[in-house]
């Protein structure tokens, strides 16, 4: 191992303790990445034997009982445990502080216990499901998850609680930190619009987490002390149990994709070699999605028994929230439009979210159409409206923003090629998964059944067909990033010739972040249109 | 001038203190959604149930319920003077105000307490001896909303009143000195659980009192 | 935050105690809450402006403070409009027979 003249954060000590005791957001970064990582292959698990069960119309694998535990469990940990966390914990972390000129986070102690709190509500929740699962559905709706449901409610409900105070508190240290961490002329509209993305996000973090909290809490609080709240026996309502968790659950969404646009904002210039298209559109945008976020639950409760009045408010205000998203995708191709694009991975990837977002943002449309919805709710057009969304979208932007800071993180650069090749097989893959989903919701194929009526068969096994090439395209990089660790060339500080503070500091950055405070005179994404501005390899 | 520790990630002890009461005041406004979730739940559930809800209401004891009130808003001005004390320099009040605001708070507990006994006597507690034939199930789901929100706002008050005490005892022993936050932002956390009560109390305690 | 000031506020928060307390008593029917939850409101105004000290903060930290409580107001509209307009009626697909 050469002998750097400088410590890297990851070479300055490199003891256990340092690890699981460190405050740097760059090694808990790295943390939260091991723990993303292990539960998406959980995840995934559950998901490659759904897709398994699903090739024959009769049960293939087990029970149905045994099918509706997997899918709840595929639910809950994707949901929570992967996708909620995924960017702005990995990325987030890293990049951020060092986006905005600082040298970590405000509360880096804070940070540490965040961790420590979603690796515990994770174990807990693994714990319910290595004990035999729940087969409640991730959304544990009332009174079946409480007094009807078999399997370990409670223990699975009491590792998501606690792991909603990470993300509490994540969310606020990163508010608190772009509000007053931004280095000398680092002001608000010349921040990167990852920054703006993770603030919106944190947003959405601080002020609808703790409304899951109490939700679960009464959920908890029901089926220990079998007193209906929100159950018919005492007149309890379940549907207010709905509006609670709905009340979190659909800003949520926007905490997974919120994200992944932002890393997209940053994928998008850099290899179209032009400034980003309408920055003050995109950066509000990113705003208004949080904002206007919370005002479209209802919409997953057309036909649950709530009123048609909150309806209309719900199905009006669900296209007002689509506005802003488009907006952002317009500004994306607009940015690319006479650019000089490169494309390597990133941008393959970010190719994808734009592709597939804007499907899965145009069938969200659709559901939003109250008479439409009556029709295709609970059917699989709504599982693959959301997994377009979520996996198309959030999973590719992880993907994006992955191997655009992969350099930076590690300090290597993996082979190029084969980071492409997945991007691609990943693509491909993911289509024939999900497309024929929208088939089978449209005629008629309810979600959450194992069993299904013959006709159906074809999609489903064109769909579980497409999860094996999925789920390749998944599993390449763990092979690339590993090697490209172990023996990938050593990366410049500016591999990509990308603007931005994170890139004028060494690969991999030094525990301090910058030696000296950096302080910013220009707006970001100064790029020379249609030429290379900096070959890789330059060091400025 | 204080000679506190300045964190590496900041310029200025300014800078510092400012970020810890922007983060403090991010922390209440969870706990607003967090007790607000709960409150929401209630008003939907009382504009749902109408009479019979309010009606559950009256069962509360109103007396006890309004000293409590009055506890701990003069415990909120004990904060305030601890906090406005120990600007001025002093060392002595400051820890005699604390120690009077988390003297209250404990006299809060003990009221409550009291209220919970005279419940469990009246079988009003839900899942142990509600009288369901006597009172009927919007009254245990009301009084589900009731042991709820008291019991999670007496604990909210515990840690508050253990952290009153932890600060009397830095501040008399001398190891804490003006020029921090940390005075203050413990005083913005007694100040919100004190809010909490001030929004529970006409919700549980008012409510149905002129039938 | 002068100590005048401090007992002050005490006092005008014991007069709105009384006051509430008073009002639940007479029978006003659905003014009764609103008067309750006004008062409240002017509690717990009167905390955040002088106890917490919000008259004298800056703008930012305000826009803290009023952000969870604009928040929760709403999530208190949006299902309350779910609720205010549950009706035993039918829907008009079910009218037709």
């Amino acid at each position: 191992m050469h002998a750097p003249r400088e410590q890297t954060y990851l070479s300055a000590t490199v003891d256990i303790r340092s690890w699981l005791l460190t405050t740097d957001h760059k090694r808990i970064a790295l943390l939260y990445f091991a723990g993303i990582t292990f539960f998406f292959f959980i995840g995934g698990i559950a998901a490659t034997l759904i897709r398994f069960e699903l090739i024959t119309p009769g049960p293939t694998l087990g029970s149905p009982d045994f099918y509706n535990r997997l899918f709840t469990m595929h639910g809950i940990i994707m949901v929570w445990f992967f996708l909620i966390p995924s960017i702005p914990t990995t990325m987030g972390n890293f990049i951020l502080p060092m986006m905005i000129g600082a040298r970590d986070l405000a509360f880096p102690r804070l940070n540490l216990a965040s961790w420590y709190l979603y690796m515990s509500g994770g174990l807990i929740t693994i714990a319910a499901l290595l004990l035999g699962g729940l087969d409640t559905g991730w959304t544990f709706y009332e009174p079946y998850s409480t007094f009807y449901a078999t399997g370990y409610v409670i223990l699975a409900v009491f590792g998501i609680f606690v792991a909603g105070f990470s993300s509490i508190l994540t969310g606020l240290n990163f508010i608190v930190t772009v509000h007053k961490l931004r280095a000398p002329g680092m002001t608000w509209y010349r921040l990167p619009v990852f920054v703006w993305s993770t603030y919106a996000t944190s947003i959405i973090l601080v002020l609808a987490t703790p409304v899951l909290a109490m939700t679960l809490l009464m959920l908890l609080a029901e089926r220990v002390l079998h007193v209906g709240i929100f159950s018919p026996q005492l007149g309890g309502d379940p549907i207010l149990f709905q509006h609670m968790f709905w009340f979190y659950s659909h800003p949520a969404v926007y905490i997974m994709i919120l994200p992944s646009m932002g890393v997209i904002s940053e994928v998008v210039p850099v290899f179209s070699s032009k400034p980003l298209f309408g920055y003050y559109f995109v950066v509000w945008c990113s705003i208004a999605i949080a904002a206007i976020g919370f005002l479209v639950w209802g919409h997953h409760m057309f036909v649950a028994g709530q009123s048609l009045y909150a309806s209309l408010a719900f199905s009006f205000l669900s296209y007002l929230v689509a506005v802003p998203s488009a907006i952002k995708v317009f500004n994306w191709i607009a940015t690319m439009h006479e650019g000089w694009i490169r494309f390597d991975a990133p941008m393959l990837y970010a190719f994808g979210f734009i592709g597939l977002f804007t499907i899965g943002g145009l069938t969200g449309l659709m559901l939003a159409a109250l008479a439409v919805d009556v029709h295709v709710t609970d059917t699989y057009f709504v599982v693959a409206h959301f997994h377009y969304i979520m996996v198309g979208g959030a999973v590719m932007g992880f993907f994006a923003g992955l191997h655009y800071w992969w350099p930076k993180i590690s300090g290597r650069l993996y082979p190029d090629y084969w980071a492409r090749f997945a991007a691609i097989l990943a693509f491909f893959g993911f289509n024939l998964t999900f497309f024929p989903q929208f088939i089978l919701g449209y005629l008629g194929m309810p979600r959450r059944y194992q069993s299904y009526p013959p006709e159906f068969q074809i999609w489903h096994v064109l769909s579980s067909a497409g999860a094996s090439i999925l789920a390749v395209g998944y599993a390449l990089p763990i092979f690339y990033f590993a090697w490209s660790i172990l023996r990938g060339p050593r990366a410049s500080a500016n591999p990509w010739g990308a603007t931005g503070l994170e890139w004028t500091t060494r690969s991999p950055p030094p525990p301090e972040n910058f030696a000296k405070t950096p302080t910013v005179v220009r707006p970001p994404y100064q790029y020379d249109r249609g030429k290379p501005c900096m070959q890789a390899g330059d060091v400025r | 001038m204080s000679d506190r520790a300045l964190g590496f990630q900041y310029g200025t002890l300014a800078q510092q203190r400012e970020t810890a009461t922007l983060g403090m005041w991010a922390f209440l406004a969870t706990e607003v959604l967090f007790f607000g979730a709960l409150i929401a739940a209630y008003l939907n559930y009382r504009i749902w149930f109408g009479q019979e809800f309010i009606a559950a209401a009256s069962l509360t004891k109103v007396v006890l319920g309004t000293a409590n009130t009055a506890v701990l808003l003069t415990s909120s001005a004990c904060m305030a003077m601890a906090v406005t004390t120990f600007d001025a320099g002093s060392k002595r009040a400051p820890v005699l105000w604390l120690s009077a605001t988390g003297l209250l708070g404990l006299v809060f507990i003990v009221i409550k307490a009291t209220e919970w006994w005279l419940e469990y006597q009246e079988h009003l507690v839900p899942a142990l001896n509600f009288d369901l034939a006597r009172h009927g199930g919007v009254a245990e789901i009301f009084f589900v909303f009731y042991f709820c929100a008291t019991g999670l706002h007496a604990l909210h008050l515990l840690i508050g009143i253990s952290l009153v005490t932890w600060l009397a005892v830095r501040i008399g022993s001398g190891r804490l000195q003006p020029g921090g936050s940390t005075t203050r932002l413990i005083g913005l956390y007694w100040h919100f659980v004190d809010i909490v009560w001030i929004f529970l109390f006409p919700l549980i305690y008012l409510a149905g009192r002129n039938a | 935050m002068s100590v005048a000031t401090i007992w002050r506020c005490w006092l005008a928060l014991m007069l709105l105690l009384a006051a509430t307390t008073a009002s639940a008593f007479a029978p006003l029917g659905s003014l009764n809450i609103v008067i309750s939850l006004g008062i409240a409101c002017a509690k717990a105004l009167i905390v955040l402006l002088f106890f917490m000290e919000l008259r004298a903060s800056r703008a930012l930290v305000r826009a803290f403070a009023a952000a969870g409580f604009f928040w929760l107001l709403i999530m208190i509209v949006l299902t309350g409009a779910d609720y205010w307009h549950r009706t035993d009626a039918k829907a008009p697909i079910d009218q037709i027979y």
